[in-house]
């Protein structure tokens, strides 16, 4: 432990001090609310080793109501406050400066039951990440996010820094796993962000708040999206005598349309740390060990398996090993797991690093840090959350060496510096806190780091919510504007892909298609008219998210996209994110924009991450017997267990009661081979008959399009009202749906060809009316409309862009 | 600097302040305040290392309410050692009474505390506390602990203390009563048919001298279990000694600032399990894994013969056992688990009695909030951490939970009884004595 010694408290305590101190004790009583110095001192640290200085008082609220009294009474008094989970951010982002109140999180435990029906659960920011995987795996289903701090972080410190962790390279980070949150504005008000789910039009003040570090709002809760439990793991470790063929086998791996859960290395530094800890007899004379997984069906992991196994060994691997049960798997995972407490031993500091690149640079970076490493002559010790070009360089030094702090501090400004010239960002998942405050600039532009100010100020006009953390100055020097893209460009090595706003989802897919990729946004025809049939801009999915159903799509554009390039209604061009989906510098405007309908910003262009494609899709049709009533629950069940894969199963229910069923998967027998005689057996004849209509290509499931199988309103309709399930919903609306309509799985909805009104637990959104795109529909209830009112006003300040009417109430003339 | 310092200030390096101990550490879980967590402690001792002043009172407040589990210990990916916290506890007990501003009114006033170590004076607690129970039971029923809880502050006090009382079933006749309503209970129908399928044990020629060691607070309260104990282990193949002029391990003495009188236990336990000749070590089992521990902390000599009673038994001779259809929760005591790695030998046990599935609870490793004298002198955290536990075990279905320490006995039977009624606490040795059918014997 090296801290620094105790600066006491410099603020002191004044008259203002001690009437604040007295009102918080009155709300939180004395065991809620500390002011002495062990208090001081502790809550003074986190995990980070970097200290401003003593806060004024440290309170603890049992309930949301006591934290809104809390956050009011600092208010009033103007003292700022930081809000804390458990301390174990490695960015300073929960410290405290001299006199501010230190709000934690930790006594609001609330967790509800698992909503099966929707994959979700409600979770207070108290409640600790590992314990709603444990809760909620008798249920089937786990929280994917899985920072290695897990079993002591807070899921409030989640959403507050996007968490990521190693198994997100198949399911994503915090952000792609939020329903709606509440949270409590700098005045003490609380708000929701919106009906929370997926496929929501409107301004995502989830994804603003989300990785916001705490300078925007407090979270005091999360409906979280949980992914369902794997049937299967197959976990391989790889041993690697030289570096960059396991940066190139990695790449390569990726490329070949394997997506495991997780691809994590760690470097010879880091496995003879292990080994000098805990000898569990890895060998150390090899420059890299990885470890890779792959969940799903225990056939298709198996497949998988062989397939990763025979190409690491031809990408150079000594040995593979393989685990095949659960205590073989977690001695694989050890040389992994330990290696965050091992490098406490390896030097008395080190900085911890998590620079990211896109995935082909990755070979790059890693050879450059060994230049870096030498030029300044540090000990580097790397784990790599390689999958998804996730660095963390852990560079040792012994404090009480000013010569050697220096150096160790200059070679981490270069490493953040090589990632940035390979197009990364220096955080991916510990965020900018004031540790990479100073680095911050150098990956925004002028005009995104404006935006970042005006945002605050409008969250937070006085100033109190975790001051002088996350956001840069105006005095900075920024970064130039990455140039907007003039065409569509594939960058294959990091499966990605960048498009100005007219490019068509057709022409990514037909490139991305011939690569054995896609956008999973669906497969589109031609058509012009909104349906499976339509293919729609860039600008048009980064607008409204989705004009109408889409053929087999998986999730909506915020879950795959990475940045994006737009101008605001004065015409300023900007730019947000980077071209990874590890990205936590900065607010992400890019995802909050994404879908807030036109309204706040004209989009430009966009890079989105590409996934493996599907091999094959089935059509079926299931025709229910004379006098069968209604679709049985246990089919709904069926189709529920199989979302979250390459692309979710699509129903499509006829007018005549049939239902014709769409699943896209690989052409081999566990997969699609048994899906007819699966349901066959669920439904079963008399009562419903299974008949497979056709069976293509992937690539080629355009094709259905003009097969004739499909019904003609499912092509192209000129209206479509998107009905989403909200907590308690069953599988299909309790009053009757009129004619035919569409069941999307990710994102969860019903589309219905036209105008249908809420009933009771959906909600409804007109997407489309009259062959148009409808206006941004008026925001959920507890959703502030004043602060939508107020970023309307910093992203176009003229009302050059449309103004619904509601929005035009709030908005301010000035 | 002192050479003590030194080392210390050497081992707390090793701390990385990742914080991966908060979820561990029952003090931090009962209030939700990091200063009552290791980390927290460890932030606080560098200061009090790094500086020549005295340290506040809020620090040595923050140290002595640590219960000493060691879960932090066990959980630490860097290593680090427990010798920190001991060090802050031990700072914190010499300046006991000038602290004493920073800390709740214990349960018990400190001298009849100071008194616990004795046999004679727990076995007239124990023998109070069991006719008050009676009383209680007779006139308010079932359910009086929770009618108490709910009473009078000094009322639910004084009904807490009785309740955390360890206590097992003096009877043998008793304790087979108890465990076969669990299986009637628990609707399995299959005990009586198959005790009389179980076979006898076949007889030892070849009987391993082993001695005894009681612990105050089994021989004081506890007196049935370890009387089947002994049963059990004679079972198993052994020849049971009972060293006279043996006394308290001297836990107790150094947990309340008495090292003079931890001292002089010591001093007397070695003469009494001394051995007479060199016929090479005879084994010295220990009933409470608080026990084991203290006894362990003798000198490497008297540390090697001292071995926990329910690791001897996984790996003894095993009794033909009768099925025991019941789900169990174990609760691993701390000193058991965090102090001497005892973890698979009670589940090998629970694992051989045939019909018997076991359980898990989510926060296994966490403390009960006993710790001895800890829990008289935090009473009101302590109480917290009772239903906390209870609740924790509960959770798993269980029909028994089952431990092996009298202090966690007493403390998660109040906290079953106010959470679980109907689930009871027993030692993991009386099951095992009753799966070994030895009350036929």
């Amino acid at each position: 432990m090296s801290g620094r010694p105790a600066t006491g408290n410099k603020s002191g305590i004044n008259g203002a001090a001690a009437a604040l101190v007295d009102g918080l004790r009155a709300v939180l009583g004395p065991s809620g609310l500390m002011t002495d110095p062990a208090a001081a001192l502790v809550y003074a640290h986190d995990a980070s080793h970097l200290e401003l200085g003593r806060p004024l008082a440290v309170a603890l609220p049992a309930t949301v109501a006591e934290l809104r009294r809390v956050m009011s009474l600092c208010a009033a008094m103007r003292v700022p406050v930081v809000t804390r989970g458990s301390g174990t951010g490695l960015s300073g982002g929960a410290v405290p400066a001299d006199g501010s109140v230190v709000l934690g999180t930790g006594r609001l435990q609330a967790l509800g039951t698992v909503d099966r029906r929707r994959g979700r659960i409600q979770a207070a920011a108290g409640v600790l990440n590992e314990r709603v995987s444990t809760v909620t795996r008798a249920a089937g289903f786990h929280f994917a996010p899985d920072p290695s701090s897990q079993s002591a972080a807070t899921i409030g410190g989640n959403i507050a820094t996007n968490a990521g962790g190693p198994h997100c390279l198949r399911h994503g980070v915090t952000l792609h796993h939020l329903g709606r949150l509440s949270w409590i504005d700098s005045q003490g008000v609380q708000h929701d962000t919106g009906h929370g789910t997926a496929g929501e039009r409107g301004l995502d003040l989830r994804s603003l708040l989300c990785g916001s570090e705490g300078t925007l709002g407090v979270i005091v809760g999360a409906e979280l999206e949980l992914v369902p439990n794997p049937r299967a793991l197959v976990t391989l470790l790889a041993f690697f005598p030289e570096l960059d063929d396991a940066t190139g086998a990695v790449v390569e791996l990726l490329g070949e349309g394997l997506l495991p859960v997780a691809v994590e290395m760690v470097d010879q530094g880091m496995l003879r740390a292990v080994e000098e800890a805990f000898a569990f007899g890895f060998p150390t004379d090899v420059a890299v060990a990885m470890i890779v997984e792959f969940a799903g069906s225990e056939d298709a992991v198996d497949e998988d398996g062989r397939r990763a196994g025979a190409l690491l060994d031809a990408a150079g691997a000594r040995e593979v090993r393989r685990a095949e049960d659960a205590a073989e798997r977690s001695a694989l995972w050890l040389c992994r797991k330990k290696a965050f407490g091992a490098v406490g031993r390896l030097a008395p500091s080190y900085v911890t690093m998590d620079v990211v690149v896109p995935l082909g640079h990755l070979p790059g970076l890693v050879r450059e840090i060994q230049v870096i490493k030498r030029r300044h002559g540090v000990e580097i010790a790397t784990a790599f959350h390689a999958g998804d070009g996730n660095l963390h360089p852990g560079i040792h030094y012994d404090d009480r060496d000013p010569d050697a702090s220096r150096r160790a501090h200059a070679a981490a400004d270069e490493i953040i510096g090589a990632a940035l010239a390979r197009g990364g960002s220096s955080t991916g998942e510990h965020g900018v806190g004031i540790e990479k405050l100073h680095a911050l600039p150098w990956q925004l532009d002028a005009v995104t780091a404006r935006l970042h100010r005006d945002i605050k100020r409008a969250c937070d006009p006085a100033d109190l919510l975790n001051p002088g953390k996350a956001v840069p100055g105006a005095e900075a020097r920024y970064a130039d504007l990455k140039p907007v893209p003039p065409e569509l460009t594939f960058q294959w090595d990091s499966l990605s892909v960048t498009a100005p706003a007219g490019c068509r989802l057709s022409a990514i897919q037909d490139a991305a298609m011939a690569h054995g990729l896609w956008l999973p946004l669906g497969v589109p025809g031609r058509g012009r008219e909104p349906g499976l049939a339509h293919d729609p801009t860039v600008a048009e999915l980064l607008d409204h998210l989705a004009v109408g159903p889409s053929l087999l799509g998986t999730g909506t554009p915020r879950d795959y996209l990475l940045e994006s390039w737009a101008e605001t209604g004065g015409g300023e061009v900007f730019h947000s994110g980077v071209p990874v989906f590890k990205n936590v510098a900065g607010y992400a405007l890019h995802h909050m924009l994404c879908g807030s309908g036109g309204v706040f910003v004209r989009h430009l262009a966009a890079t989105f991450q590409l996934r493996p494609r599907p091999e094959q899709v089935l059509l079926l049709r299931l025709s229910p017997g004379a006098g069968e009533p209604a679709v049985p629950d246990a089919f709904w069940q069926w189709l529920a267990a199989r979302r979250g894969r390459l692309a979710a199963p699509q129903v499509i229910a006829a007018a005549d009661g049939s239902l014709l069923l769409l699943v896209a998967g690989r052409d081999r027998p566990w997969d699609l081979g048994g899906v007819a005689g699966e349901l066959t057996e669920l439904l079963g004849p008399p009562a419903w008959r299974v008949k497979l209509l056709a069976a293509v290509p992937f690539a080629t499931a355009a094709t259905l399009l003009s097969s004739g199988e499909l019904p003609a309103w499912s092509l192209g309709a000129s209206d479509w009202t998107a009905l989403a399930p909200l907590a308690g919903a069953d599988f299909l609306p309790a009053a009757p749906l009129p004619t035919g309509f569409i069941r999307q799985g990710r994102p969860d909805r019903l589309w219905v060809p036209q105008q249908v009104p809420a009933a009771a637990g959906w909600q409804a959104d007109p997407v489309i009316s009259a062959g148009l795109v409808s206006g941004l529909p008026a925001p959920a209830p507890g959703v502030p409309r004043e602060l939508l009112g107020r970023l309307k006003q910093i992203f176009d300040p003229h009302r050059q862009l449309p103004t619904p009417s509601w929005l035009a109430e709030v908005v301010s003339d000035e | 600097m002192s050479e003590t310092r030194t080392r210390l200030v050497e081992l707390l390096r090793n701390c990385v302040q990742c914080g991966l101990c908060l979820p561990h550490c029952a003090t931090y879980l009962a209030s939700g305040n990091e200063v009552l967590s290791p980390r927290g402690r460890l932030i606080l001792l560098n200061e009090v290392l790094a500086g020549s002043e005295q340290a506040p009172e809020s620090y040595l407040a923050a140290f002595d309410q640590c219960i000493g589990c060691r879960a932090c210990e066990s959980v630490c990916p860097s290593g680090v050692s427990y010798d920190l916290l001991a060090h802050g506890q031990h700072l914190a007990a010499r300046r006991r009474d000038t602290a004493a501003g920073q800390r709740p009114v214990p349960a018990v006033p400190e001298p009849v505390l100071r008194r616990l170590d004795s046999v004679d004076f727990l076995r007239l607690v124990g023998g109070a506390g069991a006719t008050a129970r009676s009383l209680c039971r007779t006139t308010l029923g079932d359910g009086w602990r929770r009618r108490l809880a709910g009473g009078p502050k000094p009322v639910a006090q004084l009904s807490r203390l009785l309740g955390s009382l360890p206590t097992s079933p003096q009877r043998d006749a008793d304790l087979v009563k108890l465990i076969d309503r669990l299986l009637a209970g628990a609707g399995t129908g299959t005990a009586p048919a198959a005790r009389a399928a179980a076979r006898a044990a076949e007889p030892i020629a070849d009987r391993r001298p082993l001695q005894f060691f009681a612990g105050c607070a089994n021989a004081g309260l506890l007196a049935g279990s370890s009387r089947r104990l002994v049963a059990v282990l004679t079972a198993a193949g052994f020849e049971v000694q009972f060293p006279a002029d043996q006394d308290c391990c001297g836990a107790l003495a150094a947990h309340t600032g008495r090292p003079g009188r931890a001292a002089d236990l010591q001093r007397r336990n070695r003469g009494a399990f001394a051995l007479a000749d060199t016929a090479g070590a005879v084994p010295i089992v220990v009933e409470a894994a608080g026990c084991t521990l203290e006894l362990q902390s003798y000198g490497r000599e008297f540390a090697e013969r001292v071995v926990d009673a329910v690791t001897l038994l996984a790996e003894a001779v095993r009794p033909a056992l009768r099925p025991v259809p019941l789900k169990v929760a174990l609760h691993d005591p701390c000193h058991a688990r965090h102090g001497l790695g005892v973890v698979t030998a009670p589940r090998q046990l629970l694992s051989a009695i045939p019909g018997l599935t076991w359980c898990e609870a989510t926060e296994q490793e966490v403390c009960c909030g006993s710790g001895g004298a800890w829990g008289l002198r935090y009473p009101e955290m302590s109480a917290d951490l009772a239903r906390r536990k209870a609740a924790d075990l509960a959770a798993t279905g269980a029909d028994l939970v089952v431990t092996a320490n009298p202090g966690c006995l007493g403390q998660i039977a109040d906290g079953l009884a106010l959470e679980a009624p109907g689930v009871p606490i027993l030692p993991l040795t009386d099951l095992w004595w009753y799966a070994a059918r030895l009350d036929k014997k």
